[in-house]
């Protein structure tokens, strides 16, 4: 029984970095119609970012948790007025070549930078150790992450539903051309929300950057396993993303537990499912914020 | 108050407007019938300008709107009531009143809204998903008004729509005439059109053909259905 | 799948350096026994990829350093003036690495391919070397298949390989208290292999191996994998995880509360890279096998000391792998008089040999591994390190007769 609570904290906490991409993800594709492919690249950046700063401002962890997605939402806008602007008219295969050949450059530039080997990064102190429940072993990390990326996903949800903000971005995510004939300037939030998007995918790098391998290649297994996220929530819905993120951490714990080989087919074994099931993924399109 | 001249509308090879002329004043109902593929729709879509291929000008109130994007003509006092109702099913009934800005000081306070349409404010926070076709279309209308548009631009206002409700929204069509604000009704449903407009466009195969005052349209009727093919 | 798809797609670097011409020495003097009269030394390994710092690029600066050796040594005496570098990425990949090492037989002039990390590309390198009679000195790559039941006359295994990690990790933590373990590892070849090594090290030393949990490969998150391995109280959780997976796995394990229980965390393939890019604190005190420490002597370190001087880092076992393989081969082609395969091959087999890299070496003829002392290494705790690079405690040697299989069990046979 404490085995089975302790998979499903760490598979939450796993579920934590699939969540916030994804929702970045999501938002983006929403009022974009944009498929991020350069996701995973932006996830690793955030990382490598957490681990120069430590490295050479000494800026611990809670500084990176502030400073970088807001260096990254500042790089996002510059990538969507130099880059992913000219694909909103025209046809989704260019978003696919763009995005992706994105990824190859960033991956490069950083392993030319930074080797291949990946960069130390070290916890501040209040985040190491553990707490020991009845047998279950509770890394302070690991809850942390998971709190942590629980209220990030809340703020942007209240944000979403309770906002004259978010109420503009869910009428240009399903329907931008009556938005804008109704006088919303829906342009004009295009950019800050693809910024917002790189900055949550930053976010999980950072948050990633303590316990997992910071390396160029980081995001590349990542960004496979996001897209099976984003299928399985349904694309565009950001409550899919963050409930489809945490399940996917879920099914990789057990997976891991149960049926080691298998951990990582299973995730794909339920994204088919739920295409067979749900084409719409399970929170589909129309009902992308209830 | 809507003044167009000259208006002409491609898609790509295909012309779909030739130097179409449309006038509205204020306080007054102006209907456009036309079959389908005549060129209704693509008018509207240039007037909101959410159609780019085109030529000719588009004044309101006497300023130049040709060049402005859609969302700057909607704040020049341009309301659009669209033919499918354009209700966001992911917002609440009372989002969708609150979404777009208000435009002039002629703006409906939400309270006047909810006397004005009891049943809006019964299910003010229900997802616009759930509601009615005429119940849609009340919020589709209350949305414009909410805004203090001048201009409203309504497609097929009554399609689909119960006769009691058609009714109901012809009086609100009479009152809108009322306050001074100008209507442009694109219609196909002749006895409709004919009960709230007081000038009437023909348009066919993108041109406008006949322009008839009310009398004369409801002298027509018959043959105007015939024209029309329903 | 996507990302698989790019590698495929970024194309392989060949770059050639022309190493010495000779300044203008006049022809004839040398040509008649080497064909196109020169010689050509082709790097070729992951110039890109996860173990482009072990190896990589300044591995090719390595096999530079003993070209630049080899001429100091004989100077107008060398029997051949003209001595190519080429350098070729083949990222990890056997398809991509088969390819290559074909071009460079055959377009290439390669005399000798050095290097080639990964098992898969490794061997067909060697299928290659075989079917062209040109050489093949492997370096970075762990399979036995190389030295046994895939063995063939062109082929040598120049550092180490899974039996040498096993037996030096896996013998040596059992011996000295670890009996009960459990291995994580990556479900594939390398993997594979060094699980089925383990537990026969472990077992001959009297230790039981209690479970074995298999990993996706690549992996990030090993939490789950870790709290199921603890569960049955090994004393030791053996990983076979290589690269950044080994990373992941390192900084979860202490995440994971498991050192506080008292699990050792021991290592099938570490290098020193591994430590220098996660840091000496997450590594403390695991212990691996290390073929080759840059500060474990003297002779090591002034070898170490120019390579730094070369490249800005110190050598990993590979670097000085690969440096020994090509001075041995120019040796053997210097006693040899020509680039002829077969002729080569006859003055390096059985050749008892020290250099920088081999200690107690000798390049076997029965079964062309080239076997050597090697060493158990602790991961220093950050406290004691007193340098750059200054990260390992060798814990004890491991002689070459222990550290790897008698030839008469390799399962080798040369046909050809």
């Amino acid at each position: 029984m404490s085995a089975v609570l302790q998979y499903a904290v760490q598979g939450l906490a796993a579920g934590s970095f699939y969540a916030l991409a994804a929702l970045g993800l999501a938002v983006i594709f929403g009022v974009l119609g944009v498929v991020n492919f350069a996701h995973g690249a932006f996830y690793m950046l955030g990382a490598v970012a957490a681990a120069v700063l430590l490295d050479t401002l000494d800026l611990t962890l809670w500084w990176s948790l502030l400073v970088v997605p807001v260096l990254m939402f500042g790089f996002g806008l510059v990538v969507e007025r130099l880059l992913v602007q000219w694909l909103l008219r025209l046809d989704p295969l260019y978003n696919l070549l763009l995005t992706f050949g994105l990824t190859l450059i960033l991956v490069e530039l950083v392993k030319q930078r930074y080797g291949v080997s990946g960069l130390p990064y070290q916890l501040p102190g209040g985040l190491q150790g553990r707490f020991d429940v009845a047998g279950v072993v509770l890394p302070r990390y690991q809850l942390f992450v998971l709190l942590f990326s629980v209220a990030v996903c809340a703020l942007v949800w209240l944000t979403m539903t309770r906002t004259r903000i978010g109420m503009i971005l869910r009428a240009a995510t399903e329907n931008p051309e009556l938005a804008r004939a109704l006088g919303i300037n829906v342009g004009r939030w295009v950019a800050p929300v693809f910024g917002f998007g790189v900055a949550l995918a930053g976010l999980a790098g950072v948050l990633a950057a303590p316990f997992r391998a910071i390396t160029a290649d980081m995001g590349n297994n990542f960004a496979i396993i996001l897209f099976a996220v984003v299928v399985i929530g349904g694309l565009g819905s950001i409550v899919g993303a963050v409930v489809a993120g945490f399940l996917v951490g879920l099914v990789e714990a057990f997976g891991q537990a149960y049926a080691p080989t298998f951990a990582q087919i299973l995730i794909f074994v339920l994204m088919a499912l739920v295409i067979l099931i749900r084409p719409a993924g399970l929170f589909g399109r129309q009902e992308a914020t209830t | 108050m809507l003044e167009v001249t000259g208006l002409s509308a491609w898609y790509g090879q295909a012309r779909a407007l030739h130097e179409v002329d449309v006038r509205v004043d204020e306080g007054e109902v102006v209907s456009l019938a036309g079959r389908n593929g005549a060129g209704k729709t693509t008018l509207v879509r240039c007037l909101i300008g959410l159609h780019q291929q085109a030529s000719g000008t588009v004044r309101l109130h006497g300023r130049d709107i040709t060049g402005l994007p859609a969302h700057s003509r909607a704040r020049a006092g341009m309301g659009w009531v669209q033919d499918d109702r354009g209700i966001y099913a992911s917002l609440t009934v009372e989002e969708n009143l609150l979404l777009p800005p208000t435009v002039s000081d002629r703006a409906w306070t939400l309270a006047r809204v909810y006397e004005t349409f009891p049943v809006l404010a019964e299910r003010r926070k229900a997802p616009g998903s759930t509601l009615s076709g005429g119940e849609q279309q009340m919020l589709a209308i209350a949305r414009v008004l909410r805004t203090g548009a001048r201009l409203l631009l309504m497609d097929e206002p009554s399609e689909g729509l119960a006769p009691v409700i058609v009714s109901r929204i012809a009086a609100i069509i009479r009152d809108i005439k009322a306050t001074g604000a100008g209507v442009l009704l694109i219609e196909q449903n002749v006895k409709f059109a004919a009960t709230v407009a007081d000038r009437h466009y023909l348009l066919s195969q993108g041109r406008i053909v006949e322009t008839l005052d009310n009398d004369e349209f409801r002298r027509r009727e018959g043959d105007l259905l015939k024209y029309l093919g329903i | 799948m996507e990302s698989k798809r790019k590698w495929a797609g970024a194309s392989a670097l060949t770059v050639t350096l022309l190493l010495s011409a000779c300044g203008g020495g006049g022809p004839g003097s040398s040509g008649g026994d080497f064909t196109g009269g020169k010689l050509v030394l082709a790097v070729l390994n992951d110039q890109s990829g996860v173990y482009k710092d072990a190896s990589g690029p300044n591995s090719v600066k390595a096999v530079k350093m003993a070209v630049a050796d080899y001429q100091k040594k004989y100077g107008d005496k060398a029997v051949v003036k003209k001595i190519e570098v080429t350098s070729t990425d083949h990222q990890n990949k056997p398809d991509i690495a088969n390819t290559k090492a074909g071009e460079l037989y055959e377009r290439g002039g390669a005399d000798v391919i050095l290097d080639v990390p990964t098992s898969s590309a490794a061997l067909a390198v060697a299928n290659q070397a075989k079917n062209h009679k040109k050489l093949f000195l492997d370096v970075s790559a762990a399979t036995t298949a190389l030295t046994g039941a895939q063995c063939n006359k062109y082929t040598f295994q120049w550092a180490y390989n899974t039996h040498l990690l096993a037996t030096g990790t896996g013998a040596t933590v059992t011996r000295n208290g670890g009996k009960k373990w459990t291995i994580i590892y990556p479900d594939y070849e390398f993997g594979q292999n060094m699980t089925k090594s383990f537990t026969a090290a472990v077992e001959k030393a009297g230790g039981t191996v209690q479970e074995t949990i298999p990993t996706p490969f690549p992996n990030e998150n090993f939490a789950t994998f870790l709290t199921k391995a603890g569960s049955g109280n090994p004393d030791v959780i053996g990983t076979m995880q290589a690269g950044g997976d080994l990373i992941n796995l390192v900084k979860q394990f202490n995440e994971s509360g498991l050192k506080d229980k008292g699990v050792e965390l021991a290592v099938g393939l570490m290098l020193i890279n591994d430590i220098h890019s996660l840091g000496v604190e997450q590594f403390a005190g695991t212990l691996f096998t290390d073929p080759w420490y840059w500060n474990m002597d003297a002779e090591a370190r002034a070898w170490a000391d120019r390579f730094l001087a070369e490249t800005g880092a110190r050598p990993s076992f590979e670097h000085a792998g690969n440096y020994s393989a090509a001075l041995q081969y120019l040796e053997a082609v210097q006693a040899a008089g020509t680039d002829d395969a077969d002729a080569v091959v006859a003055k390096l087999e059985g050749k008892k040999v020290n250099d920088v890299f081999l200690r107690n070496g000798e390049i076997r003829a029965q079964d062309h591994s080239v076997v050597h002392d090697a060493n158990l290494a602790r991961v220093k705790k950050p406290a004691d390190v007193k340098e750059d690079w200054d990260y390992e405690e060798i814990v004890t040697k491991i002689p070459a007769a222990e550290g790897f299989p008698p030839a008469e069990a390799s399962g080798c046979s040369m046909t050809s």
